[in-house]
């Protein structure tokens, strides 16, 4: 059991924690990273329907969507040391943080693919056909007309794996990696003041997961400007600027992905 | 010259066009009537091939894609050649009026951007959009979208532009903007084949009407003839609902 509850610990590890932020937000970035690179990779097979790479990116999604990441984890940092020495690979030497951004680039990845796939059957057909009407390429009516709809569509998805992965990152001091979560366990140590030290950890979670909630609203809403109706085309620039006004005030109608 | 040998489409063992022959001099407009599945609006999307004919020929002047192997760079080079407005209008909602009309101008006819933003302007000038220019499709009314298409169409310059249903989506208030705009092109002397339900605008407009049934053209001539002098019965009938539309509205 910790010491007795003193709500001044809370203050105290709630600043000695903010700069550890920093390690979970590169966690964070770099694992999203590498995750849409992974995901992009492991979507495009299935929604082009090529034979073979389609099963295995199944395989994959249903791997990392179907196991826990702790789990991930202990697979990857000692496990696949070893099945590389096999091939005489040496990565023991290798930072744990490359085994852990590896592994939630991997997780988020199989979370990526289904989104991008969702994303992409949800812009409608008839995009498709005017950019093959107009001439273009299958590959320019991808890139110019469906992609940037799907993203717009998947910018939601992509907010909800950002927080979620920032949480995740919590479980990456199992490995010993002093991040937000691995400090807060070590600043009590002496002091015994654990309670307070969680306390402190919970609200800089929150207030992160809180603030990347609303910057990645800034973001959908500019992403999906095009699908707001002002109603009256003729007072575009004054309707934008009372839009503005409704997105502070948080007002604005949450068009979502819904109308494609 | 548009021309169409020997189109057979089939879905499954379901056959949709069982052999259409079709010719469309150049500056011909050219209306193809009929009921709802006789085939009409798969024909039309066969000639850009959005729909793959089973059989067949397409030509356009010199150019010809033979429908049982063609190339991947003919069916590139038939888009091209042509341009189609949508019954959906299918403008490409991330971009506005103007982006949309510019689109194919910059990245399939590699225009530099400044040419392609004036000859858009100008188009949109013409179809009565001049100030609607930076507003996305959301924003605007079905008969505005339409009108968009139609200089989307017109800017690529096409040999011919293919029309499904263009007012088929529309509010009747609004069926008569985008009619004033295809009635204007066509006195131009552009090229054009469309699908409609609009049988006096078809009799006004065309030179020539297509009479389609069942997958197979029933009867074909000017439009003088095929709406007050139709050879065959079935035609006569079809027509019949239309001229004496008045005697049943309310």
């Amino acid at each position: 059991m910790g010491a007795k509850f003193d709500i001044r610990y809370v203050f105290e590890y709630f600043v000695k924690l903010l700069p550890y932020i920093q390690i979970s937000l590169f966690i964070v970035a770099s694992s999203i990273v590498l995750g849409l690179v992974f995901g992009l990779l492991a979507a495009i097979p299935r929604l082009y329907r090529v034979p073979v790479l389609q099963r295995l990116s199944q395989v994959y999604a249903s791997f990392f969507r179907g196991t826990p990441i702790l789990i991930q984890l202990f697979l990857f940092y000692y496990g696949l040391p070893e099945v590389l020495k096999l091939i005489h690979i040496d990565v023991t030497r290798f930072p744990v943080l490359v085994f852990v951004i590896l592994v939630y680039g991997l997780h988020s990845g199989a979370y990526v693919s289904e989104g991008i796939r969702a994303a992409v059957t949800a812009v409608d057909r008839g995009q498709v056909e005017a950019a093959y009407a107009v001439g273009m390429s299958g590959f320019k009516a991808f890139t110019r007309i469906v992609f940037p709809q799907a993203l717009a569509i998947a910018v939601p998805i992509l907010a909800n794996l950002v927080i979620a992965t920032l949480k995740d990152t919590s479980l990456a001091f199992t490995l010993g990696v002093m991040e937000l979560t691995g400090k807060a366990q070590t600043l009590p140590t002496m002091s015994r003041h654990f309670i307070e030290s969680y306390i402190a950890l919970a609200a800089i979670y929150f207030i992160v997961s809180v603030v990347l909630e609303r910057l990645f609203l800034l973001v959908e809403r500019r992403m999906l400007k095009h699908e707001r109706e002002t109603g009256n085309a003729d007072r575009v620039p004054l309707g934008k600027k009372w839009l503005k006004k409704r997105t502070n005030a948080g007002l604005a109608l949450s068009k979502g992905g819904t109308r494609a | 010259m548009i021309r169409l040998q020997g189109i057979r489409k089939a879905f499954g063992k379901n056959e949709v066009l069982k052999g259409i022959d079709l010719t469309v001099d150049k500056g011909e407009v050219v209306a193809i009537l009929g009921p709802s599945g006789s085939g009409k609006t798969t024909l039309l999307r066969c000639i850009n091939y959005l729909e793959k004919p089973s059989d067949g020929e397409i030509s356009i002047d010199e150019f010809a894609v033979n429908c049982r192997k063609p190339a991947k760079k003919d069916i590139h080079a038939l888009r091209r050649k042509t341009a189609m407005v949508f019954q959906q209008y299918n403008l490409f909602r991330h971009k506005t009026a103007l982006e949309n009309v510019m689109e194919g101008l910059v990245v399939v006819k590699k225009l530099p951007k400044a040419e392609a933003r004036q000859k858009s302007v100008e188009l949109l000038e013409k179809v009565g959009l001049g100030d609607k220019l930076d507003a996305y499709p959301s924003q605007l009314s079905g008969g505005q979208q339409q009108r968009v298409g139609i200089a989307r169409a017109l800017a690529l310059n096409p040999e011919v532009i293919l029309f499904d249903e263009p007012t088929s989506a529309l509010d009747p208030e609004l069926v008569g903007e985008v009619l004033a705009v295809i009635r204007k092109i066509a006195k131009e002397g552009i090229t054009m084949i469309i699908v409609t339900h609009e049988m006096s605008f078809a009799q006004e407009v065309a030179n020539h009407i297509v009479f389609m049934e069942g997958g197979a053209v029933v009867e074909e001539g000017p439009p003088k003839t095929i709406f007050q002098s139709p050879k065959e019965e079935r035609t006569r009938q079809f027509l019949a609902r239309f001229t004496s539309d008045s005697a049943y509205s309310i």
